[in-house]
Parts: structure tokens; sequence; C-alpha cells
């Protein structure tokens, strides 16, 4: 996936260092958390040689997860933790085109508003699942009726970011074709800009921000 | 195979301990260093190496008397247990004859159970990163014979046998005990396979729930949010399929951009 002249860059080095370090230990959290709650998916554990060290795999790579969520908010809250109103609830009441035909959806910015449910979701339930882990971890110094309380808290927030993350996954592939090099290289083509965030391309291009693939970097204007 | 019961009645215990010794030797858990409470009750409270313990307690009688109190404090083994509805690794399991089991080779020490049991008997044990808890003695009721404290027990506070005939006998015996005495086990959480007879009111008794269950929020976890996971999950994986099938992949091309083609792969 080099990317070619023309290319638009959407992502730098360190949001896309941030993303694989918050989605590998994310998939490494769910299949190991998996693993530990359903009896059915017990032999997750064996290629690690059992469900002990399944729990630590999962304990520690929570203390991955945490700096990883921590850099992720402070990296997309602006673009993607806040509502553009009312644009955005112009995108909601069609789904943006996503779930059924049409014509034209409204324009969006960096990020639309399923991405930022999706922002939102991990975000929120994230620092919940942060919470609620670390006190699972050391269960015995704090009051039982509230360490009980974690274990729902703990499996209402699988239950929110699985799907969210499923179709985070599906949209980043093969239901949005062209998103993926967002992660990888950086660099998108034009047409998907246009097509998945027309009102940031304008602004960068207004703005003389926009890097281009190829092309001098236009910066040296302000 | 028939439920088996332990039967404890607290007015025929003398406090004597045999039960929590017996206890230690069968189940090869040797004492360590405790510390003075003020009472007889040694060591302070269920531990790791102690799987039941009995509980001294005085209260006044109310006419300026004082009466002296024994409980033997050990697993109930509920029929809907909450340590095994959450235990992931199946280390705690129901037995053929309704009691809990506790394997430890298969505990990872999560202390799931610590936090779910309404009797707060499991223990902890930090040198082994595992929880400890009475298994009624399993490896001698699986042979026929009865538990260790059953068997040392001097006064027949302790009895063993099949559920219909212990709870009978419970039963008779609150009877003829009369005035605030009472059966304790057989009606909550899908009955206990350890029952007490009591003579006084469950309340007077320290540590002792009057009205144990299986908490709300180990039910909300374990029967409605793993099942609503479940469907979550599997929802969202069947949607994306459809999705892509019915409504398919967005187009994200354009046919003014040659950068465009890379798009599709």
């Amino acid at each position: 996936m080099i990317p070619k002249k023309g290319m638009i860059k959407v992502s730098d080095a360190f949001e896309r260092i941030v993303h694989w370090c918050l989605a590998i230990s994310c998939i490494v959290l769910m299949i190991s958390g998996l693993g530990m709650m359903f009896h059915a998916f017990n032999f997750l554990a064996i290629p690690v040689g059992g469900l002990k060290n399944l729990k630590l795999i999962h304990n520690f790579t929570g203390l991955i997860f945490i700096p990883s969520l921590l850099f992720a908010i402070l990296v997309w809250w602006k673009e993607a933790g806040v509502l553009d109103l009312p644009d955005d609830f112009e995108w909601i009441k069609c789904a943006g085109g996503y779930l059924w035909h049409v014509e034209n959806p409204p324009e969006t910015g960096k990020y639309n508003v399923g991405q930022k449910a999706f922002f939102l979701a991990v975000a929120g339930f994230g620092i919940i699942m942060i919470i609620s882990g670390l006190i699972m971890w050391f269960p015995l110094s704090l009051p039982t009726g509230l360490v009980r309380w974690m274990y729902s808290l703990h499996a209402l927030g699988f239950f929110v970011i699985f799907p969210f993350f499923f179709v985070h996954l599906y949209l980043g592939t093969i239901g949005v074709p062209g998103s993926a090099p967002a992660v990888f290289t950086g660099y998108v083509t034009r047409s998907w800009c246009n097509k998945q965030c027309p009102k940031w391309l304008r602004k960068m291009e207004e703005t003389g921000k926009l890097e281009v693939y190829g092309e001098e970097k236009a910066v040296s204007e302000h | 195979m028939t439920e088996k019961v332990k039967l404890y009645d607290l007015s025929k215990c003398t406090g004597c301990r045999a039960c929590q010794l017996a206890c230690k030797q069968w189940n090869q858990l040797p004492a360590k260093q405790t510390h003075n409470m003020g009472t007889y009750q040694n060591p302070s409270d269920l531990q790791p190496n102690t799987w039941n313990l009995i509980r001294f307690q005085e209260v006044s009688d109310g006419n300026g008397g004082v009466k002296w109190m024994f409980r033997h404090d050990a697993c109930m083994h509920c029929t809907d247990a909450a340590c095994v509805r959450v235990c992931p690794s199946g280390a705690l399991s129901h037995t053929k004859y309704g009691t809990v089991a506790f394997d430890q080779a298969k505990c990872i020490g999560c202390k799931e159970c610590i936090s779910a049991c309404p009797f707060e008997v499991p223990r902890y044990d930090p040198e082994k990163d595992k929880i400890a808890k009475c298994d009624m003695c399993f490896s001698r009721i699986d042979n026929g014979l009865e538990p260790a404290c059953v068997k040392a027990c001097p006064t027949g506070a302790l009895r063993f046998g099949d559920k219909d005939e212990m709870l009978k006998l419970a039963y008779k015996r609150a009877k003829e005990l009369g005035g605030d005495a009472s059966v304790y086990g057989d009606k909550f959480v899908g009955g206990t396979h350890m029952i007490y007879v009591l003579p006084e009111k469950a309340s007077v008794y320290d540590r002792l729930p009057e009205n144990p269950r299986v908490p709300l929020s180990i039910i909300a976890w374990k029967d409605w949010l793993k099942p609503l996971s479940l469907l979550a999950a599997g929802g969202v994986l069947a949607g994306s399929l459809f999705h892509y099938i019915i409504h398919g992949p967005k187009d994200t091309g354009g046919d003014d951009d040659q950068a465009s083609q890379e798009g599709g792969k």
C-alpha cells in the first residue's frame, strides 16, 4: 500500500500509532475476556496454557489499554467527540445514507455522527472498563456491594463496545472501500475524501493545510 | 442420586470445636499463628486454611443474664450457588449430592466467588493465588462416609444424611424447641445443603444473613448481560454481512481521480 501521487493525508504517524495500540490491546482484551466470560469459550485459553495465564494476559493488556485510550481521547475528542449541529442532526435523520438509499446525504467534516458515536462509546465505556476492571483486579479492599456491580458494568462495557468495534472494522475495510489506508499509510484518495469528509477537505484546502502526496506542502503561506 | 444435607442443631452444640479440628486434620490444613480477640473464637474468622469455624457470641437474655451461643460456620452449599454462577473456570461446581465442590487446580484466583457469595464463605489464599472453602468432604461423602466435622461431633449437633430425612429431623427438632426456634436454609437460594436448627431468631446470630439470596448484581451480570452481549455480538456480525450483500459497500470512487483505482483494493 504505497501512497500514490495526489492522495491526501488524513492521519499523522502519532494518530496511527495510538490507533493500533488501542486496536490491538482492545482485540486481545476482548478475546481473553470472552475466554473467561463464557465456559463455552474456555478453549481460547488453551494456546496460552490455561485460564490463569489468560487472566494475566487480560489484566496486563489492560495496562496497555489504559494509556492507549487516554491518548486516543486526547487525540480525537475535538474532531470526533463534539457534535456539529444542526448538520449532524440531518445526518442522524437519514443515518448518513448507510442503511437505506439517500440521494444526497448531508456533508460531514472529518468524522460523521456514526464515527463520533463510536468514539464516544469507546471513550465512555472504555473508562468504565478501566475503572471496573481495576476494581475487579483488586476486589478485596473494597466494599463487596460495590465490587459486585463492577462485574455487571464490565459486562455492559463489552455489550456496548463489541458491536461498535465490529461495525468500525467492517466500515473501515470492505464496507467503505479505500478507508483502511488511513490507518496504515495515512493517505487516502481525493475521491474518498470527497465522499467521506467533504467539509473537512474544503476547510483544509481553504486554509492551505492540506497535505497531498507528491506535492510541496502548502503550509508556508501562513 | 439423592441429595445429601449436613444438619446442624445449634441447641446441641457445646462449642468444643471438634468439627473445626477434624476439618483441619482431614483436609490437611495446619493452623497458623492467630491473635486473641478476647473470646474463645479462634481464629477470628474463616480463613483459607480454616474451612469451618465455631463462632462464639454472647447475647443478653433480657433478664440481666447472658446467653452464650455457638455457631458452626462453613459453606452452606447452596442449590442456586452464586459462586458457581460466577466461577469462570469451573473450579466451583455442583456435585450429584447437591453440594458445591471446589477443584483448587482449576482455580485462577479471580476472587469473583468471594464477591458473589451471600454468606462470605470463600477465602483468598495469597500464597497460592487461589481461593479455598469447605467442599463438604467430597472425598469422604463420595465413598459413603460422613464429612469429617460430622464424624467428630460428640454431641450429635452435626448430622449427615439424605435431604428429606434431615429436613424432617430439623422441623421435628425446631418444633420440640418451640419459641423462636426455626429451620434455616431450606427456603432460600434454592435450598442449602447445610441446614441449621436455630433456637433463636436468625437476626440474633452474628454474621448470619436473614434473607440470603443471589445478589441482583450477579443476576444482572450472568443472566441478563451475558446472553444480551452474545445476542448483540451475533446480531452485529450477521447485520454486517446482510448490510454488505443487500445494501452493498459505499461507493467512494470517482472518475476524475486517478488514485481512486487504489481505493477499491
